[in-house]
């Protein structure tokens, strides 16, 4: 028996192209994938300093490997909710991931004006 | 080839008017209302939008905030790389990443207030963060010229 077809794999994710050219929910979705990336980048400069400050430092890659997890962990519901929402013309914003995003930057802008201010 | 036309919803002001087909309630604040707290909290009057503008609001927001992270990163690695000499070095960093900051809660305010403004159907707002940041990245991008030729 092939094993590979014992291997769960998630729903796939359909589309509402026919109702929505412009695929909003999969350009939003690509949106946070490219901010999740930004946010691991900006982090990964403040490893410059790593000699200077020790492994304390290894905390900010750390805290945006997680954001950047989470992100990544829920981009196939956020397209799925996308494409409900075009289909049904209705969508409840939910605001707590803005939040959240809008607090991890500015935890990397404080970290960063302690670490410029020290240095 | 013939496109199936696109919901009615698209051609409007953005904004989904409460119709008599809708239930009762569908509208904020409603006794229906199944938002989460924060949601009610922030936007507490006005009926739900256009799914797409609720969707393109909020990819402003996120490029809002990677321009912020990106203004973060620069003045991170200013001071990091010491790409400029001192004097001057770590005063420009402080100042790009006091922008970046500026940036990114500029964001989330400008993102509630496009929402808001849809939801109740009014104008939307001016981006008041663009010019500070055209102005910030003017002056930052001066400087920082003037320090490395001098």
């Amino acid at each position: 028996m092939d094993r590979r077809r014992r291997i769960p794999r998630p729903a796939p994710v359909g589309t509402a192209a026919e109702l929505d050219r412009g695929l909003q929910p999969e350009r939003t979705t690509l949106a946070w994938s490219r901010t999740a990336l930004a946010c691991v980048v900006v982090s990964a400069v403040f490893l410059r300093w790593l000699e200077f400050y020790g492994l304390w430092l290894l905390l900010m890659p750390l805290l945006t490997l997680v954001a950047a997890l989470t992100i990544a962990g829920t981009q196939h519901r956020r397209t799925r909710v996308g494409v409900h929402a075009i289909r049904h013309a209705e969508f409840d914003v939910d605001p707590l991931p803005m939040v959240l995003l809008l607090a991890l930057a500015m935890v990397l802008g404080a970290a960063g004006l302690v670490f410029v201010v020290l240095a | 080839m013939a496109h199936p036309p696109e919901p009615q919803a698209a051609h409007d002001a953005g904004r989904r008017d409460a119709t008599p087909q809708d239930p009762p309630g569908q509208g904020a604040g409603g006794p229906a209302d199944h938002r989460g707290s924060l949601a009610r909290r922030l936007f507490p009057d006005g009926e739900t939008p256009d799914p797409r503008v609720s969707l393109a609001n909020e990819r402003t927001f996120l490029s809002w905030i990677r321009t912020g992270l990106a203004l973060q990163a620069a003045g991170v690695a200013i001071e990091a790389f010491a790409v400029i000499p001192e004097p001057g070095r770590k005063a420009v960093a402080v100042l790009l990443l006091l922008l970046g900051m500026l940036v990114s809660g500029g964001a989330f305010v400008r993102w509630i207030g496009i929402e808001r403004a849809v939801r109740l159907g009014q104008p939307l707002p001016l981006p008041l963060i663009a010019p500070v940041l055209g102005i910030g990245g003017a002056v930052g991008s001066v400087v920082v010229i003037y320090l490395i030729l001098r």
